[in-house]
């Protein structure tokens, strides 16, 4: 069932003006960033490894902030066109519908994935890191992307609302970036501290640390942020349960 | 020997806000019956209609579909085919991806769905436009596709919720004949409209909802006979003006 | 008797302190006796992304130790007339040298990074303890030319050729729609 569910997202949401107009954004992002970058590196201002670290922030920022906005609206339009009624009157489980939204969400990151792997191969052309690099991109940002997914998926069931699912995501994403990208200077005090070890992009940020600039390329050796986002997608996953629930007692149309 | 009802409600009751839609109902419709639901404007037709098809939950009483309680969704699904209040479609399907669509969610073996889609198209008279986006549908062609999905899985019971709204008359003929074929073959039909004149001709038994209560029930010379009046307008008129 | 002898011991001693005073005065007022000469040609060219190296020396021309002497650079670009900050184009901007003996020398040496295009002026500066105006070199004279690679590290085929892609296959798709339809 929920592969029905996908496949219509896929053709319906993907497949469309939308879809690919996300992907030029994110493409010229990309050209635009990848430039400045090697520019810098060729004036010797950048080393290498900053510089795929760089790349990598903006990669896995514009994903999750395509994903996240797309995710918004995805289970909450059903509801706003009134397609909803019917969907649910077919033996399609909550379950699958939620499953074959998902899954559409992660077939737009991984297109967004695919349209920075040309950036990611021609920046670290001449050094050992583009396999590393692909590989602990594709793995954070899958990870991450999910536990943001399902999160705004929660959103979406408790508000059954577009524009209020996406003001909400839009903030918890914001709350999240904006601590990310402070510098090691400013988070030396305990509160800090204790925010940078739970958060899933901080913690998505140093893993690209570790394995570029400390070339720490385990999984073992990036324990410390692997499992903290774990943790967020468990969170994130809980929380969904919770509004399924909560959505199965309501009803698909919600008495007012 | 006495069949049990295919759809029997039980004290059913809803409120919106703390005032009732629904009021205690109890309602049977039997095996193979064409059951006509009549009422004004807020009467709880839409809301007994989604409680019956669990979309909507009620507060109290229960209801029975073909032995299985509406909570049992998946057995429930599979009976059922819903022409809903709301109208909503995916506007960028074609009326056959449409109908694909729900024919792999009712999970319609693929062999037999391009025959059966064909066969609905060609009964709600799309079947030249079945490679149209639905977008570019007129509200009548909607009304019909929407019928034509609630056939998809070739349902025991078919429930319809004003199916002949912003039908042109020739729309509304082609319905009522199609309706009438299925209640001929026994599909057991739930219908749901304020078209009284449509009700009358179509339906074995009529009931008649007004502020969440059935205030009155029977074929249409039995409630012309109880309430004195010459037709089914003035028998409505009469019981929801009282 | 007694008076005449307080009498000279006091002059002398408002003697002495006058001209402490004025030995110091002359002292602290006046740069430290340093001779700092830049060895590396008075105009220094390169492209930006260079790294040159400043050579130089410090000489103690007095005839006494100078302690805590420091000496840095002092950058400034003349096209903006605006000082530079040396954050990028020096790593070390300040090299403390210590003590110098009298009539010593000490090499200097500065590693610096050209980064960005324009003319620029450099000094350098040394301070030692002892005196309150510092002492500084000729000028060198930095001629940095733009670094003319409009495709570093191969990145336009990319940069360029992947949203032109995209753009054509937004158009491939808006075409099978209009078909379509």
């Amino acid at each position: 069932m929920y592969f029905h569910i996908w496949q219509k997202e896929i053709k319906g949401e993907l497949y469309t003006w939308k879809s690919m107009l996300w992907l030029l954004i994110s493409s010229l992002l990309f050209s635009v960033t990848s430039y400045l970058l090697l520019t810098n590196k060729e004036l010797s201002l950048l080393d290498q490894t900053e510089l795929l670290w760089l790349l990598g922030k903006v990669i896995i920022g514009v994903a999750l902030l395509i994903v996240t906005v797309d995710a918004s609206s995805v289970i909450t339009t059903e509801f706003e066109k009134e397609t909803a009624e019917s969907i649910f009157l077919s033996p399609v489980s909550l379950a699958d519908f939620i499953l074959g939204k998902l899954l559409s969400s992660l077939t737009l990151w991984l297109a967004i994935f695919a349209v920075s792997i040309p950036y990611i191969l021609v920046t670290s052309a001449g050094s050992h890191l583009a396999i590393p690099f692909l590989a602990y991109i594709t793995f954070l940002g899958t990870l991450g992307v999910l536990g943001f997914v399902l999160l705004v998926f929660a959103i979406s069931l408790f508000f059954r609302s577009s524009k209020n699912t996406l003001t909400t995501s839009l903030i918890i994403l914001l709350g999240l970036s904006i601590p990310a990208v402070f510098s090691t200077t400013l988070k030396n005090d305990v509160a800090s501290q204790i925010i940078s070890r739970v958060n899933p992009i901080d913690n998505i940020f140093s893993s690209l640390d570790n394995v570029l600039v400390d070339y720490h390329v385990s999984l073992l050796q990036n324990w410390q942020f692997i499992v903290p986002l774990i943790a967020f997608c468990l969170l994130a996953f809980i929380l969904l349960l919770f509004a399924m629930h909560q959505f199965q007692r309501q009803g698909v149309i919600r008495s007012e | 020997m006495n069949m049990p009802a295919i759809i029997s409600i039980k004290n059913i009751s809803k409120s919106y806000g703390g005032k009732k839609a629904v009021d205690g109902l109890n309602l049977e419709i039997q095996r193979g019956e064409f059951y006509g639901f009549l009422g004004p404007n807020g009467a709880g037709k839409t809301t007994t209609i989604r409680m019956i098809t669990g979309i909507l939950r009620g507060d109290e009483g229960e209801i029975i579909v073909d032995g299985s309680p509406v909570s049992d969704k998946n057995h429930i699904a599979k009976l059922l085919g819903v022409v809903p209040e709301s109208r909503g479609f995916y506007e960028w399907m074609t009326a056959s991806e449409y109908l694909y669509f729900f024919a792999n969610l009712y999970s319609v073996p693929k062999k037999n769905q391009e025959r059966l889609i064909t066969t609905l198209l060609s009964e709600v008279d799309l079947l030249k436009r079945k490679n149209s986006t639905i977008g570019t549908y007129s509200r009548g062609m909607k009304q019909r596709l929407g019928l034509a999905r609630a056939l998809i899985n070739d349902p025991k019971i078919l429930i319809l919720d004003e199916p002949t709204l912003g039908l042109d008359p020739q729309g509304q003929l082609m319905m009522q004949q199609l309706l009438k074929r299925l209640s001929g073959a026994g599909v057991t039909i739930f219908l749901s409209s304020h078209l009284l004149d449509e009700v009358s001709r179509l339906c074995s038994r009529i009931g008649i909802l007004h502020q969440g209560r059935l205030i009155a029930e029977g074929t249409v010379d039995e409630l012309k006979q109880k309430t004195n009046m010459k037709d089914l307008t003035e028998v409505f008129l009469h019981l929801t003006n009282a | 008797m007694n008076m005449t002898k307080t009498f000279i011991t006091t002059c002398v001693g408002i003697a002495s302190l006058l001209f402490a005073f004025a030995v110091n005065a002359q002292t602290t007022n006046l740069p430290p006796p340093l001779s700092i000469q830049i060895l590396s040609q008075n105009t220094l060219s390169g492209v930006a992304g260079d790294f040159v190296t400043v050579r130089g020396q410090i000489m103690n021309t007095g005839a006494t130790t100078l302690n805590d002497v420091t000496t840095y650079l002092s950058l400034v670009d003349t096209g903006t007339k605006l000082p530079v900050d040396l954050e990028d184009w020096s790593a070390e901007k300040g090299l403390y040298m210590g003590s110098i003996d009298a009539k010593q020398i000490l090499p200097l040496s500065w590693k610096i990074h050209f980064v960005k295009a324009g003319t620029y002026s450099l000094i350098i500066v040394a301070e030692a303890a002892s005196n309150q105006i510092p002492q500084v070199s000729t000028i060198t004279h930095f001629d940095v030319a733009v670094k003319k690679n409009l495709n570093p590290g191969q990145v336009l085929p990319v940069a360029l050729g992947t949203p032109i892609i995209i753009l054509f296959l937004l158009f491939v798709l808006s075409y099978r729609k209009k078909v379509d339809e």
